[in-house]
Order: C-alpha cells, then structure tokens, then sequence
C-alpha cells in the first residue's frame, strides 16, 4: 500500500535531491531512536514527503550533516540532523505500518502473512508509545481500518467507496500536519485525503493481478469481472477508467495544493505532486513498477 | 404518524404564504440542528424536535402542491415545482451539513429527479471527495439541462480534469503541446537534419 508517493528522479535538480535524501535519512534516524530498531526497515517514500510537508509547513529550515548510516556504512551522507523534529511523521509511520501489518495477516498470501508475523512483534510496544503521544491519531486510523473490513467483505464494486478508507486515513495524517485549527487544517485534510484516493487506486491497479489470481477483493475487479482472465484488453478498459479517476484525484489535487500556498521545499514539493505521482501510475499502468520493485528499488 | 397541528410545530398560522412557512422552517432548523447538539445532553431531543419538523413541513408544502392551496403564494415556485427545496439544500451543502442533505435527497423518489437534483448530488458527492460519482451526476444534470450554465461550468472543469490538467504546475512549460523529453529530442534531431538538408548544423556533433 505504500512507496507509491515519490519524487521524479530525471526533473530533480541535485541540491533537491540531496535535501529530499538528507530529510529521508533524518525521519529513518529518528524513527530507529524512538521507535527501535527494526521498524526502520519498513520506511516508505510516502513518509519522506509527509515530512517534507511537515517541515514546509512549519516553515522549518533544514538543518543536515553529514553522518553515517547502516545503508551506507563506508559513506558519510547528509542526514537531516534532531533539531529538525520529525517525531510527527515517524509517529504516523508508525501507527499506518503496525494497521498494514495487522491487515497483510488477514489478506496478503503466505509470503505476506509470515513478513507480517515477523514484524508486528516489534510493533506492539511503538504503536502504543506513538498512540499516546497522538491520541487522536490512533482512532481515526482504526476506524478507518474497520470501514476498510467492511468494505472487503461486501466486495464494493464502487471505487469512491472502496478508496474511503485509505482516504480517511491519509485525511488524518495529513490534517495532523497543522497542529492548530486555522484556515489550513480543512485544507490538508482534503489534501491528504486525495493522496489517499491516489495511493488506494494505485495500490488495487498494482495488485491486480495478484489479486485476480489469488481471487482477493479488489474493487476493479468487482466493477469489471474478467471474463477471459487478465488480457490485454481487459487492462485497457480498466486502465481507462482508472486514467479518469486518477485524473480527477490528481486535478482536485492540485487545486488544493495551490491554494495551500506552501513557500518552503516548494520545488521538491511540486516536483513530487506534479510530476512524480503521475510517473508512478504511468510506471503502474505499464507494469514497470512491479518489476521494479521485484528487481531493485531505485526508480 | 404526526398528531400534532403542522402548522402549529412551526409556529405559524393556516394562512401565512410559501414564504413565511419556509421562512419560519428555517429559523427552527437552525436552532435544532445536530451540528449544535455535539456532545450536548440535549441531543436527543433536539433530533427528535428536527424529524417533527421536517415531518411537519413537509405535510405542508404537499398539502398545498397536490391539494391546490388556497392561498396563493408569494413566490418559492421553486420549492413547489420540484420534489424537494433546491435552495434550502444548497444552504445545507454550503454550511457543510451534506449527510442531511443527501438524506433529503435520496428521499426524492425517482421521478421526481431532475437536473437540479443530479448537480446538487453531484455537489456533494465532489466535496466528499467521491469524485468519479461526482462527475457521473454532473454529467447527468448537463444532458438533462444542457443550456445551464452553472452545470456546464462545473463538468466542464471535471473534464479538464479528466484529461490530465493539473493548476498551478510549473513544470507545463516543458511539456505543452506534448513536448515530453523524448519528443523533445525528435524534434530537435528533425531540424538538425532540416538544417543540414540546408547547408547548416544545429547539432554539430552529428
């Protein structure tokens, strides 16, 4: 369900990528500090630019060095140092991962399943320690989870329903970015939830094979049954009608990311928005991204 | 059913107009609406006093659409001509209160649906965010009435949408009128080639 939220590599200048990189490393950091070891592992690029968020809209200068890093024990790269504070967003991660795994146990093959039940032990006690110290997070994020049962069990054939869930939930996330009630809560909220929209109609366009041929709920594959399995012209019908929801997501999107009128990281920001997702569901859509993903993770 | 005089639960007399009766609707549902009664002890009895209410005006105004009132009213043709009060949910969509009016609408029957009625459902469908239902209402309300311009602005937008355009990207200069890289490069290798075909280089390495 994640990593479908990333920059546009070839569009990036290196400074902006050097930031976007220094502001992955610091969240990583800061997670391993508060929230142990292992749940490092499970970071995903949709956390990097929840934090870019963060920081753009608290206005926070960045502040990096360079340190090491298990990734790369031999290099010194930049790292976004504490001061910068990305308890938010390492918080968040870890409340949305701990509610993934959980989910993966009940619906992911046996691959899925065993990763699931290897990790969540190491969940248990993080989730709680970031529940408490966002207590309105937690809730919104279960309930969201159990509208997403719901859904899954009466096979939604509607994908505004079916996308709900994911919606809500990023509507959560992104609403905590703005820790007052001014003028720019309602607004990340419905930001947020039109990245979740997005990142839901990703997620079932990519697993759709996966899911046809595990017979797994799926809402494209309630809309439009397969007659003759996955063929090429079944993708085309489906692959048109998620073009227009994409399309609408991404262009409400928009619009509200202009009225947010963030100043900092702007670039990074648009070039992730603007271009980067669009990239990812052309990636999708060709079936680059899967293989990709089998393959290495780098673009 | 209600027991009760409706035109008593309102507050206002057998013979007041359309006008007075919408007028004095609308006082008691800003002063019952849930919205209010969050978290409030009260809010029970406040729902229960918006159900009587609502019951209440709506016995009225059928009452007089079907039985052909006597009183002749003054104006809210609008409310009249159609199943249900186009303004008074715009009013609701607008404060944010969009369950009840999509209670009120679902509660017009089929017949009764007509171009107003897709376009407000579509309203509330596009500020949930549910933006595919959204534009198969607009869509409706367009074909119903095509010469509105308030529908045709607003599907027209979705369909910008739709085909692609997001506001306020900086990075359109590169690709208007489909400069994409790749394209990008065909075509400058074209006028390499025009401009040797010439006599001239624009590429000087190949």
């Amino acid at each position: 369900m994640f990593g479908y939220v990333r920059p546009f590599k070839p569009y990036m200048r290196m400074f902006e990528y050097d930031i976007y990189k220094a502001v992955y490393c610091g969240l990583c950091k800061d997670m391993g500090r508060r929230y142990g070891f292992v749940t490092r592992f499970t970071l995903s690029y949709d956390f990097a630019f929840l934090s870019l968020m963060d920081l753009s809209v608290r206005g926070v200068k960045l502040d990096a060095e360079k340190q090491r890093c298990i990734a790369h024990p031999f290099k010194k790269t930049m790292c976004a140092k504490c001061i910068c504070d990305l308890k938010y967003t390492s918080s968040a991660a870890v409340i949305l991962t701990y509610h993934k795994l959980r989910d993966d146990i009940s619906d992911k093959g046996l691959k899925g399943k065993l990763a699931a039940f290897a990790l969540l032990p190491f969940f248990k006690k993080p989730y709680k320690k970031a529940a408490q110290l966002y207590p309105h997070l937690a809730p919104a994020v279960e309930n969201a989870m159990a509208l997403q049962n719901k859904i899954e069990r009466e096979k939604t054939a509607g994908i505004d329903l079916a996308c709900e869930p994911t919606a809500l939930m990023m509507q959560a996330v992104s609403g905590g970015l703005c820790t007052k009630q001014n003028q720019r809560r309602p607004l990340l909220e419905r930001f947020g939830y039109l990245l979740g929209r997005f990142i839901y109609i990703c997620d079932a366009l990519d697993d759709l094979p996966d899911d046809f041929e595990s017979g797994s709920y799926n809402p494209l594959l309630t809309k439009f049954p397969p007659a003759n399995g996955v063929t090429a012209d079944y993708l085309k019908q489906v692959h048109a009608f998620c073009d227009d929801s994409i399309n609408f997501t991404l262009g409400e999107m928009a619009d509200i990311y202009v009225k947010l009128d963030l100043k900092r990281y702007r670039d990074i920001l648009d070039n992730i928005v603007y271009l980067g997702l669009k990239n990812v569901y052309t990636q999708i859509r060709s079936g680059k991204f899967r293989n990709n993903r089998k393959g290495n993770n780098d673009q | 059913m209600i027991s009760k005089d409706p035109y008593k639960i309102l507050g206002v007399s057998p013979t007041a107009s359309d006008a007075e009766i919408k007028s004095a609707y609308k006082e008691l549902v800003k002063k019952y609406h849930p919205d209010q009664y969050q978290d409030n002890p009260l809010a029970d009895v406040a729902e229960e006093k918006m159900t009587e209410i609502n019951a209440a005006y709506d016995q009225i105004m059928t009452s007089r659409r079907g039985g052909g009132s006597s009183y002749n009213s003054a104006g809210s043709g609008y409310a009249s001509s159609q199943g249900f009060d186009s303004g008074y949910l715009r009013s609701l969509i607008q404060s944010g209160s969009y369950t009840q009016a999509d209670q009120i609408l679902d509660s017009v029957s089929s017949s009764d649906r007509n171009a107003e009625w897709y376009f407000l459902k579509g309203t509330i469908c596009h500020r949930r965010g549910w933006l595919n239902e959204a534009y198969n209402n607009f869509t409706r309300a367009v074909q119903l009435e095509p010469n509105n311009m308030e529908y045709q602005s607003v599907l027209a937008q979705m369909n910008r949408q739709r085909s692609g355009y997001m506001s306020g990207d900086p990075t359109q200069g590169y690709r208007a009128g489909g400069m994409s890289g790749p394209d990008c490069c065909t075509s400058l290798c074209c006028a390499d080639c025009c401009c040797e075909a010439m006599g001239g280089d624009l590429i000087p390495c190949c």
